[in-house]
């Protein structure tokens, strides 16, 4: 029917615009020596150069090994911090209704903000984290947190996992209360009780959700910017410098338009090729929709 | 004193307002004669003296009716302005007609056609007006991009009140300013001898230029090659890291940027502070410092057996223009105006900033405005190496290496064989 | 259960509860305890644990020095209008994806979907090229057309799980009434399908509010500025004003914990029936 048609296409037209065309155009300026002359512009094709480039450089390789780990690291402990605290917010208890409000909260934050409270947090000469870690006697000197490659990758993955645990836990609250109680009962029958019925009835159900959160959380990881932008500036050094601050660096600071977006498609690359290996988690939710 | 000020400078502006004018050999369309006026934008960031930009800007369309500036904010982040700039002239925006510009630049702006090689457009006697040194490091390949307007350097800060106290001479060598910091915490006078900006970042590159200097020590050899790998660079880095480990410079030092350092001096914690000319009037701004009467200036020290003063880097502020501009002739007034004597003067007065106009640095009024004017004709400059597009990855091999030993992850010897091999990768032709 | 084991669970329910809502609240607390603090109280080690004296002057300076104010006013222009083109052209197109027959919709949904989550900096270039071409960078519809592409998806997503609850006698009796298909949609379906609207509404308004890299590399200009680039570029080189961005920072953050608390319940139900029912 025409009208279905016609009534999708103006969203599928603006996404395609904005988000299609660009990553055609994307793949044709990694192609190209882009040079910036009085006239604007100039690019002239240059085969697959700048990913020769992209791939010999040692910082590319950093850089993703950085955000491999950073994601890989933060989206395990978000899934499993998050369901721990779904379980135990699985029951019956008062001020569920307001601990449910108050995890909103992190995830409306701007992550700049929630960047510039932690630098706040973490700071080596007057930090908060540092007089209190005094004050119980953990540490006796204070601690550059974000002075050195280890302890700032941490420092950032804790800002991180503050933000977004919150928001895992809702998801996978949402995913336990869909669980009809009625397969519990039936569990307890055949006499599974605790971890045994969260082995064999909790967790399989709650695969489709967790595999959501999981991809989606990936996808995301893989974007990360903003947080070191204000926090670390990718430093100490370059250490903590994911791969979408490499590409904007090399394209908006050295006027590198050419391999700076050779390295941004490299990871759409990278990223499309763990979607599809999440696909089966995510066919489970298409499945529903025929 | 900013009405003698202005006594002494109107006689000049004459001379300097129109003089320049007449040199400027742009080929664009003649001065429109009658009541057309042009708009041209500037885009510079926030200086610190209220008002500054305003009152230039209003000063010059006065004695340029043809002309209205508009004034476009720059970011307050160095290199997020750099990213913006080079982004939106790349794509060939004709605005803004004029910026304000690190002197680091003229390097990769060069290379990348996003200035305009102003020694094609002005006269050369127009570049005489600048302190000495300054046109050099605004140059790349012999083409000058940047017309200088307020420069900048290493100082040393120091508590002159604990100085009497415990009869200390103020430090001429670093040998002596460590153990006379020693001295003033083994007295609990102080909680920390010396701070510094020991950060991976820029500022690093900055310290690190001056003691590398004060050693006799170079970045990159006449043949334009790294040579970092030196006893004289060692002896610089290994004093470096002596700071550290004797207790002298806090090993949060390698956290520190400018506003940590000048912070823990502020606060009273410290006796000394490597900082730039900005320090002086902030550490007797009310309500942000505890040591308001309690702080003057000299220039830096030198290892001993090296002369009597140090190296000092140089930082501070170009005006570039635009190469797509449409209103040239325009522009090229602007910066005239901007480094003209009454502009620059205005600039020291109202900003505290360091003129780079040599008349006006060497006018005894200026230099009476604070003491860090005072003593700007005693240091000895030393610029950083940007005389290359790639400075960026050029610093980044420096600072991340010197952190590190300063960190002591590594041995200073390690860091400089590793520093110079990274020198050797960001120049060559496939760095990211 | 025994009933020994239930309490020990409702115990530790409780615990994790609480532990849970201090540490999300301490920083916050941290954060709006520092914007009411002097300079001088800020630089201290150990820190005060609350102002004194307390100050409004970093309020102040946010409003007057930094011009917050421009940030704030653009960040709502942008969020809303963005949010508003979502909306209309996510009613039309999941109507339409729920209702009536067009082929291929199950793969359509994926590669939306997918694209939807795709780094920003996979487009960032191009885009930055072609919105120099158009003459966009510094405007406001720089930001709002990636913003309407890269929300849509998901707003049609969570709305078609509403549109397929509502029976289809409804459109069947508006169509015998002479209506056509935009106005059974716009008057008929949608008026009943409100809830969907507020989550599609609220995820696409905070997705807008805090996004950063679009509007840092697409709007240089202090005057098309949103709160987070602002916020961001708040420090320069010689100074970190603190007390200033987390003046700012409570400012910004205010109207949209507001906003989501009031809208709680479609917040949820749309993580319930958009993000997992599928």
């Amino acid at each position: 029917m025409i009208a279905g048609y016609l009534m999708t296409a103006p969203a599928l037209i603006v996404i395609a615009l904005v988000t299609l065309f660009p990553i055609g155009y994307s793949i044709w300026m990694s192609l190209n020596t882009i040079t910036s002359t009085y006239n604007g512009f100039q690019f002239s094709f240059n085969g697959l150069n700048n990913y020769v480039t992209v791939f010999q450089n040692s910082m590319f390789w950093q850089a993703l090994w950085f955000t491999v780990t950073y994601a890989a690291v933060t989206v395990t402990l978000e899934l499993v911090l998050g369901l721990l605290v779904a379980l135990a917010l699985n029951q019956p208890i008062r001020g569920r209704g307001l601990a449910i409000a108050v995890m909103l909260i992190p995830w409306t934050l701007i992550t700049v903000i929630s960047a510039q409270m932690w630098d706040y947090i973490y700071n080596g000469i007057y930090g908060v984290l540092n007089a209190i870690l005094m004050s119980v006697h953990i540490i006796n000197v204070p601690v550059l947190w974000l002075g050195s490659p280890v302890t700032a990758t941490i420092s950032m993955m804790v800002a991180d996992i503050w933000k977004t645990t919150p928001f895992v836990t809702m998801i996978m609250l949402a995913g336990l209360q869909l669980i009809p109680s009625d397969l519990y009962e039936a569990a307890k029958i055949d006499g599974a009780t605790g971890w045994r019925s969260f082995w064999n009835v909790t967790l399989p159900l709650l695969r489709p959700s967790i595999g959501l959160a999981a991809l989606f959380r990936i996808l995301q990881a893989f974007g990360l910017f903003d947080l070191p932008f204000v926090l670390t500036n990718g430093g100490p050094g370059t250490s903590t410098t994911p791969i979408a601050m490499l590409a904007y660096k090399a394209i908006f600071n050295d006027g590198n338009f050419g391999t700076g977006t050779a390295v941004a498609v490299a990871t759409v690359g990278i990223v499309i090729i763990l979607a599809l290996l999440s696909l089966k988690a995510l066919r489970t939710q298409v499945g529903e929709i025929e | 004193m900013v009405l003698t000020l202005i006594s002494i400078v109107v006689p000049t502006l004459a001379l300097s307002a129109c003089s320049p004018s007449n040199t400027a050999t742009a080929p664009t369309k003649p001065r429109s004669s009658g009541a057309a006026v042009t708009t041209i934008q500037w885009a510079a960031g926030t200086i610190s003296g209220t008002g500054l930009r305003a009152n230039l800007i209003h000063q010059f369309e006065r004695l340029n009716p043809d002309i209205k500036v508009k004034l476009v904010a720059e970011a307050n982040n160095t290199d997020t302005t750099r990213a913006q700039l080079s982004a939106t002239i790349s794509g060939g925006s004709t605005t803004p007609d004029v910026y304000l510009g690190d002197v680091i630049w003229p390097g990769q702006f060069g290379h990348q056609h996003l200035a305009l090689p102003l020694s094609d457009y002005l006269s050369k006697s127009y570049w005489n007006r600048f302190a000495p040194g300054l046109v050099a490091g605004a140059s790349y390949h012999g083409k000058v991009y940047g017309s200088p307007w307020f420069m900048d350097s290493g100082f040393l800060y120091y508590r002159k009140d604990l100085l009497a106290r415990y009869h200390l001479p103020v430090p001429t060598t670093w040998e002596q300013l460590k153990s006379e910091a020693a001295i003033l915490q083994g007295r609990h006078a102080v909680r920390y001898g010396f701070v510094w900006e020991g950060a991976s970042y820029e500022g690093l590159t900055c310290n690190w230029m001056e003691y590398l200097a004060d050693a006799g020590g170079h970045v990159f050899n006449s043949s334009g090659r790294p040579d970092m790998n030196t006893p004289q660079a060692l002896k610089a880095l290994t004093f470096m890291r002596s700071l550290i480990t004797s207790g002298v410079t806090p090993s949060a030092v390698t956290t520190f940027t400018e506003p940590q350092a000048m912070n823990v001096f502020n606060d009273g914690q410290a006796a000394f502070l490597r900082n730039w000319d900005y320090a002086y009037s902030n550490s007797q701004t009310k309500g942000q410092s505890t040591v308001i009467g309690k702080v003057a200036v000299a220039p830096l020290p030198a290892f001993a057996g090296h002369g009597s003063t140090g190296f000092a880097c140089i930082g501070g502020w170009d005006m570039y223009v635009n190469p797509h501009t449409q209103h040239l002739s325009q522009a090229l007034r602007f910066i005239q105006f901007m480094s003209s004597l009454q502009a620059e003067t205005k600039l020291a007065t109202i900003a505290s900033e360091i003129p780079t106009n040599y008349a006006v640095q060497q006018n005894p009024e200026v230099r009476k405005l604070n003491p860090v004017l005072a003593i700007v004709s005693k240091t000895h400059l030393i610029a950083r190496p940007s005389q290359t597009p790639k400075y960026a990855q050029v610093s980044q091999a420096i600072y991340t290496n010197i952190n590190a030993a300063l960190a002591g992850q590594v041995s200073p010897q390690s860091a400089l064989q590793q520093a110079n091999q990274q020198l050797a990768n960001a120049t060559s032709t496939n760095a990211l | 259960m025994s009933k020994q084991s239930r309490i020990i669970r409702k115990a530790m329910g409780y615990t994790v509860l609480l532990l849970m809502l201090l540490i999300i609240i301490a920083p916050f607390f941290w954060m709006v305890d520092t914007s009411f603090k002097t300079n001088l109280d800020i630089g201290n080690f150990p820190p005060s644990f609350l102002p004194h004296p307390a100050t409004f002057e970093h309020y102040i300076r946010a409003f007057s020095t930094y011009g917050f104010g421009i940030y704030f006013r653009n960040s709502v222009i942008v969020s809303i209008i963005a949010t508003l083109i979502v909306l209309v052209l996510a009613s039309l197109a999941s109507y339409a994806i729920a209702r009536l027959p067009i082929r291929g919709k199950a793969p359509l949904m994926v590669v939306l979907l997918a694209i939807s989550t795709f780094p920003e900096v996979a487009v960032i270039s191009p885009l930055f090229v072609i919105m120099q071409r158009l003459n966009w960078l510094n405007s406001y519809q720089s930001l709002i057309v990636p913003y309407v592409a890269f929300n849509l998806p998901f707003a049609i997503w969570v709305m078609r799980t509403y549109f397929a609850g509502i029976p289809k006698e409804l459109d069947e009796a508006a169509r015998v009434d002479g209506a056509g298909v935009l106005t059974t949609v716009f008057r008929v379906i949608l008026p009943l399908a409100t809830p969907g609207l507020f989550t599609g509404g609220v995820f696409t308004f905070v997705a807008c509010w805090t996004e950063f890299l679009f509007a840092l590399v697409f709007n240089s200009s202090n005057n098309f500025r949103t709160i987070p680039v602002g916020i961001a570029l708040f420090s320069g080189q010689f100074t970190i004003p603190y007390g200033t961005i987390f003046a700012g920072s409570t400012v910004a953050v205010l109207p949209i914990v507001i906003l989501v608390l009031i809208f709680q319940k479609w917040v949820v139900a749309g993580l319930t029936a958009g993000a997992v029912k599928g």
